[in-house]
């Protein structure tokens, strides 16, 4: 009876405890990495929002038209606080994937090597889409003002066009940099400028003529309808 | 104080160690004006002589690079004083035909007869544009008689123009310049000027040739540092001013971006001047006054309105982070509904002036975008006031350009309140005292 409870009971319990003993300082790691983890992203966060509001984060962002941009897709939070709150998020998660790793167990050991050599490539997209965004603005509103400047009619349509192309410029150098279906999305962009520009070039020469010919005159020879300018003296 | 010096080539630098030094100086800026610098030659000439028969005198003329042979022209100009009544031209004119370095633009050329004329310690200077076809000697007189004999340090042109003519002066320089700094200097962008050659080495040590000021920006530039720097300033007048016609599809908006530049950094970099003057002065005027017929001007308004009637729909959002919500929705709501009706009051633009000048000093945009935006507002103002002045005499015209400026001194505590967010205490305008050059210091060459 006793040798039963001694191989049936016990055995298994002691190899439970065993067990637990093992896992224990690394569960202990974990929990030290995770509040550590915890405690620097939220002290992390907090600064990196401070420092921006202090330096005029916010002011600049307003300028760039950042903004605006937010509030149109529905976010109310300004930016330092988005960017505090990103910088707090990340260090979490890297905390966490650094805590997984304390518990030591391969398959989580390997899902935590694979994301961390993926965040370089995340990091490169996310800079690649933002500087994206800022030159597409840049772009697009020097875009309107020359071509509202020029009198040309689709000024908002062509200033459209820009931000749009630069953006997606952007974004598939972004895709490009994740390995997202790298083939795909230069293929993809090449045929679809070249189709855009193909149309526009027929479109152009098809239904525009009379424009595509007074542009060259007045380009290559200089002449120009009569009374179709003043001739007021500016200065 | 920047004493470096303006980058002459290699035979400028003989040309001036042979000439070695001069009493006069008048500098001609070219660029391909081959049909007109020559009757601009001549008139120098025979002005000179003329006038200032016993000064050592040296004509500079600085090219842009021109492809149809205008420093030629330059060089062989002759002039025979037989038939001019000139008997005693006692010193011969020297000649220096020079191209100049840096940005494109007649800034640049400016840069390198300032240089000049402090290498060859020149005592009066005078600058006259190389496409005028109405300038006559008496030019030179009235523009150097006043620094040789009366004791000016600078002289701004007054001419006789159409009512059409040189709409950015009427609608803008004129009306803000004498708003902000107190002196009633009708044509500030002018394009010819007299001035001493303390001045001249004054303008030379500004750091400002890498800017608006080498480009279109020159001319108001040197008027308001004359002002800002205590000299004294004058006017003459010239009669009509007619030159060579632009090229019509010259850049607008890039002359009204290089002008309205160089006024709004200029207002930031005098703020502590103008936001303590008050109200404004008459400039002396020397010369003989007289009326003369002057060229008509055609005028497109309807090309004018569209262009504004499209930046009021395409740049909405740029003029509302541009104007306040209060001027933008005037604008919007004093328009008219077809045609080419155009009404831009007067309050109304000040206020847009006076706004623009704010946003540009607090970078609420890139400041190219923030002046370019601007075009087609200018080209509505300019619309309405052609609306308002069809029919009138220039007389009649120059009276609504002196409401305008009344409007803009009268609105300034607008412009001060919103520039800064405590206004200054008012103060009486400093007088303005005859300069010494400051050969110690580095601040402020007038005293």
């Amino acid at each position: 009876m006793d040798t039963f409870i001694n191989q049936a009971l016990l055995k298994p319990l002691e190899l439970l405890g065993l067990q637990v003993l093992n896992v224990l300082p690394n569960v202990l790691a974990m929990g030290i990495i995770l509040l550590g983890g915890l405690f620097t992203a939220w002290a992390s966060g907090s600064f990196v929002e401070r420092l921006l509001r202090v330096i005029g984060f916010d002011r600049l962002c307003d300028r760039l038209g950042m903004n605006a941009a937010l509030l149109r897709g529905g976010v109310k939070t300004d930016p330092s606080r988005l960017v505090g709150r990103s910088i707090y998020w990340t260090v979490l998660v890297l905390a966490s994937i650094a805590a997984l790793g304390a518990l030591n167990l391969t398959p989580i050991n390997q899902f935590a090597q694979s994301l961390l050599a993926y965040v370089p490539h995340l990091v490169t997209a996310a800079v690649i889409l933002l500087a994206g965004y800022f030159l597409s603005n840049f772009v697009s509103r020097a875009v309107l003002i020359a071509a509202v400047n020029a009198g040309l009619p689709p000024a908002r349509l062509i200033a459209t066009c820009s931000r749009w192309g630069v953006q997606a410029l952007a974004g598939a150098m972004a895709l490009e940099q994740l390995g997202i279906a790298q083939h795909i999305v230069v293929v993809g962009f090449g045929i679809t400028w070249g189709g855009i520009v193909l149309a526009a070039a027929i479109a152009f020469g098809l239904g525009a003529t009379d424009l595509a010919k007074g542009f060259l005159e007045r380009r290559l020879v200089g002449r120009s309808k009569p009374g179709a300018v003043d001739d007021l003296h500016h200065l | 104080m920047n004493t470096s010096l303006t980058p002459l080539t290699a035979a400028t630098e003989t040309r001036l160690e042979e000439v070695n030094s001069t009493e006069i100086l008048v500098g001609i800026p070219s660029y391909n004006n081959a049909d007109t610098v020559g009757h601009v030659v001549r008139a120098v000439s025979v002005g000179l002589a003329k006038h200032f028969p016993g000064c050592r005198a040296v004509l500079v003329n600085s090219d842009g690079g021109s492809s149809d042979g205008t420093p030629a022209i330059v060089a062989r100009t002759a002039v025979d004083f037989q038939y001019l009544f000139i008997g005693d031209q006692q010193s011969i004119l020297h000649r220096i035909v020079t191209p100049y370095h840096g940005i494109p633009g007649k800034g640049s050329a400016f840069r390198t007869i300032f240089e000049i004329a402090r290498r060859l310690k020149a005592r009066a200077c005078a600058v006259v544009d190389a496409d005028l076809r109405s300038i006559s000697p008496e030019w030179i007189e009235l523009l150097l008689r006043p620094i040789m004999e009366e004791g000016y340090d600078y002289v701004a042109p007054y001419y006789l123009r159409h009512k059409y003519d040189g709409t950015i002066t009427n609608s803008l320089a004129y009306p803000l310049t004498r708003a902000l700094y107190g002196q009633r200097i009708r044509q500030p962008i002018g394009g010819e000027f007299g001035f001493s050659g303390a001045l001249a080495a004054h303008y030379l040590d500004q750091h400002v040739w890498e800017s608006e000021v080498a480009r279109f920006g020159i001319d108001i530039w040197m008027t308001t540092e004359a002002i800002a720097s205590g000299a004294r300033v004058c006017q003459s007048f010239l009669g009509a001013k007619i030159h060579n016609p632009k090229d019509p599809a010259a850049d607008l908006s890039g002359m009204l971006m290089q002008v309205m530049g160089a006024l709004f950094a200029l207002m930031e970099q005098h703020e502590d001047l103008w936001s303590r003057q008050e109200g404004s002065r008459p400039v002396p005027l020397f010369g003989f006054p007289y009326e003369v017929g002057v060229e008509p001007v055609h005028v497109n308004m309807e090309r004018m309105v569209s262009h504004f009637r499209q930046g009021l729909t395409d740049l909405e959002p740029i003029w509302r982070q541009i104007l306040t919500d209060d001027t933008f929705t005037q604008l919007r709501d004093t328009q008219g509904t077809s045609g080419d009706d155009c009404r831009i009051p007067d309050e109304l633009w000040v206020r847009i002036v006076y706004d623009a000048a704010t946003a540009y000093r607090n970078r609420i945009m890139p400041r190219d975008h923030l002046l370019k935006a601007l075009t087609p507002l200018y080209l509505g103002r300019t619309a309405s006031f052609v609306h308002a002045t069809q029919g009138l005499t220039s007389t009649e015209a120059e009276q609504k350009i002196e409401a305008l400026c009344h409007t803009f001194e009268r609105m300034k505590p607008y412009l001060i309140e919103h520039w800064q967010p405590t206004p200054p205490q008012s103060i009486a305008p400093a007088p303005l005292h005859h300069m010494t050059i400051d050969v110690g210091g580095d601040h402020g060459y007038l005293h």
